[in-house]
């Protein structure tokens, strides 16, 4: 136990820390063996079972989970076993909560929680309560309709018709410049983007990792269709656009990354 | 100036080829200053530059502050623009005007970029000012109170009132779109996140006594040492007191130094004993010598020789618990000579 203990500890030293990401990403079955044959099955179940907890917690906020995060905060000398506790906590999400962990960033290897099953019509407890939910379908909605990116000055433009003032504090969602450019997009619902060659600096947004995964287009398109009384077909690029989201996602209902 | 418009495309390298001819004859300055000469065809020529960039930075200002609306009217404004700024361009001579001229080209072919997107998507166009009044009137907007001025969409839109739940009732109908998580909670609710924030209120609390208790300490440690090196004086003129007492029994008999600092009950008393007497040796009070058997005496010494500077002499004791007990054993100690103090309660 102590001799494993500290030869983990010496290679974490060694290694940078993305450097190790790399390596861990395909582990390799003796890699795995190897970290394995010395943990006992209770002692992966407690990991994992606080891999779970950490995930809950932070979705409490919707904020992703970084993999050098849990790696710091959960796994510290388990990170030998990461695909496995990983994999593990994946299957009770899906078994127990009805839940998905999905990395939405391979890169960076950036995970969040979706709902696996698909919100239901008359069920008022998803994001009734969230005031929140609404402008942020305003932005996505308006950001997908104009071709994926618009200037911000548009939102705030379209926002201020609908008395939502980004420069004053709002009864229902306070500093509103702060909750769409920080976090939303910290969330990964939006990208706040610098655009090049501007004087003054002017930025434009587009949606983020996570309204990629989270959000159906076709249902937002169904949604603007019901408003605008309109066949949302009319529509066609964005229904193209749509109806090509709907079948990626079915493609492959493992594994939805976007990006 | 690549993108720019066909006819002023035709005018530029006319005006590029004058300009160059111009600095090469005349280097006035291009802020626009009246030159030294006060010539009155200067003055004019700068107020005329003056005008034209003003006119320029009109033009540029209309276009951004206006953008929405050049780009969902289905008029010709960005066309008026342009065609201004060509009239305008013709009586440019000077880099500054040129570099004016350029920037209302970026603003224009901006918005000429935005405009061809908008050509691009096939099917419907997307307007966000319908889109708006759409969102607005689901979520409850009541119109009743600006009747007169419906019609202007967009001055309308922001005068409503909105029922208190409006983004409710919108976010609870478009969490339908939302894969996403219920939040979880626990069970009892729990602790905030963040640390709360430390009160004020403890510390002072905590600062009064450790205040009192650092004007405290000082005085404590006085009277202690105070008492201390009165202790150890009282105790060695007592001793003193003793080997005097003992020496006029009888004179001729010398003391012995063992005898007379043992405590046969207490290897702590022998110490301080040990510790006391060494002051009366250094104080000249008393003298030490072997006797016939070379074993350590002790003896007061007369007021006469007393004092005697150049006898002064050193000599170390040690004494350990374990020489302690021998030494009482090889004596026969039974009683000490040096009585513990009575009233001293350490």
């Amino acid at each position: 136990m102590t001799h494993r203990k500290s030869s983990a500890k010496r290679s974490a030293s060694v290694m940078e820390e993305d450097d190790d990401d790399s390596r861990l990403t395909q582990p390799s079955t003796s890699q795995v063996q190897k970290g394995t044959e010395k943990l006992t099955k209770a002692q992966i179940d407690e990991k994992t079972t606080e891999l779970v907890q950490y995930f809950l917690v932070k979705d409490q906020k919707k904020l992703p989970v970084r993999r050098a995060e849990i790696v710091k905060n959960v796994l510290k000398e388990y990170k030998n076993v990461f695909q496995e506790i990983m994999n593990g906590a994946q299957q009770r999400f899906e078994q127990v909560f009805g839940l998905k962990v999905v990395e939405i960033d391979a890169k960076n290897h950036v995970y969040i929680l979706i709902n696996k099953l698909e919100p239901v019509e008359g069920d008022q407890r998803i994001n009734s309560s969230n005031p929140k939910t609404g402008l942020l379908f305003v932005i996505l909605s308006l950001v997908y309709m104009k071709g994926g990116v618009i200037p911000e000055g548009l939102v705030w433009n379209t926002l201020k018709k609908m008395q939502v003032d980004p420069g004053e504090k709002h009864q229902e969602f306070g500093d509103v410049k702060k909750l769409v450019t920080d976090e939303f997009v910290r969330q990964r619902y939006l990208e706040y983007t610098k655009i090049p060659h501007t004087e003054p600096v002017k930025y434009e947004f587009s949606w983020g990792q996570r309204a990629e995964v989270e959000i159906s287009k076709l249902k937002i398109l169904k949604f603007l269709g019901e408003l605008h009384n309109q066949d949302p077909q009319r529509w066609s690029q964005q229904y193209k656009e749509a109806t090509g989201q709907a079948s990626a996602s079915m493609s492959q209902p493992s594994t939805s990354t976007q990006r | 100036m690549k993108r720019g418009r066909s006819s002023s495309d035709l005018d530029l390298p006319q005006n590029g080829n004058s300009e160059d001819e111009r600095r090469g004859q005349d280097p006035e300055p291009v802020a626009g200053h009246t030159d030294s000469q006060n010539d009155i065809n200067d003055e004019d020529e700068s107020s005329h530059r003056r005008d034209i960039r003003s006119r320029y930075r009109m033009l540029i200002s209309t276009v951004q502050q206006n953008r929405e609306d050049m780009l969902n009217v289905r008029g010709n404004k960005i066309t008026e623009v342009l065609d201004e700024a060509n009239t305008l361009f013709k009586e440019v001579h000077q880099a500054r005007e040129a570099a004016l001229d350029s920037q209302l080209l970026v603003v224009a072919s901006d918005l000429g970029k935005e405009k061809a997107s908008q050509l691009f998507s096939e099917g419907l166009s997307f307007d966000p000012s319908t889109f708006v009044q759409h969102t607005l009137s689901f979520m409850g907007l009541n119109w009743l109170e600006d009747e007169g001025n419906n019609s202007e969409d967009e001055a309308a839109t922001s005068n409503g009132i909105l029922p208190q739940n409006a983004w409710h009732i919108l976010a609870s109908r478009c969490g339908l779109c939302f894969q996403s998580t219920p939040a979880f909670h626990y069970m009892y609710g729990t602790f905030h996140a963040e640390p709360p924030t430390p009160k004020l209120r403890v510390e002072r609390q905590r600062k009064a006594p450790t205040k009192e208790a650092k004007r405290i300490m000082p005085t404590q440690l006085k009277k202690m040492e105070e008492s201390h090196q009165e202790a150890t004086e009282k105790e060695v003129e007592r001793i003193l007191g003793y080997l005097q007492h003992y020496h006029a029994q009888d004179p001729t008999s010398p003391i012995s130094y063992y005898e007379f600092v043992i405590n046969p009950r207490s290897f702590s008393r022998t110490v301080e004993n040990i510790f006391h007497t060494s002051f009366l040796f250094r104080d000249g009070l008393a003298r030490m010598y072997l006797d016939e058997d070379k074993l350590p005496c002790i003896g007061p010494v007369e007021d006469s020789a007393a004092e005697e500077p150049s006898s002064r002499k050193q000599c170390v004791i040690g004494i350990s618990h374990w020489s302690w007990r021998v030494l009482r054993d090889a004596f026969e100690i039974t009683e000490s000579m040096i009585h513990p103090p009575k009233s001293r309660t350490k």
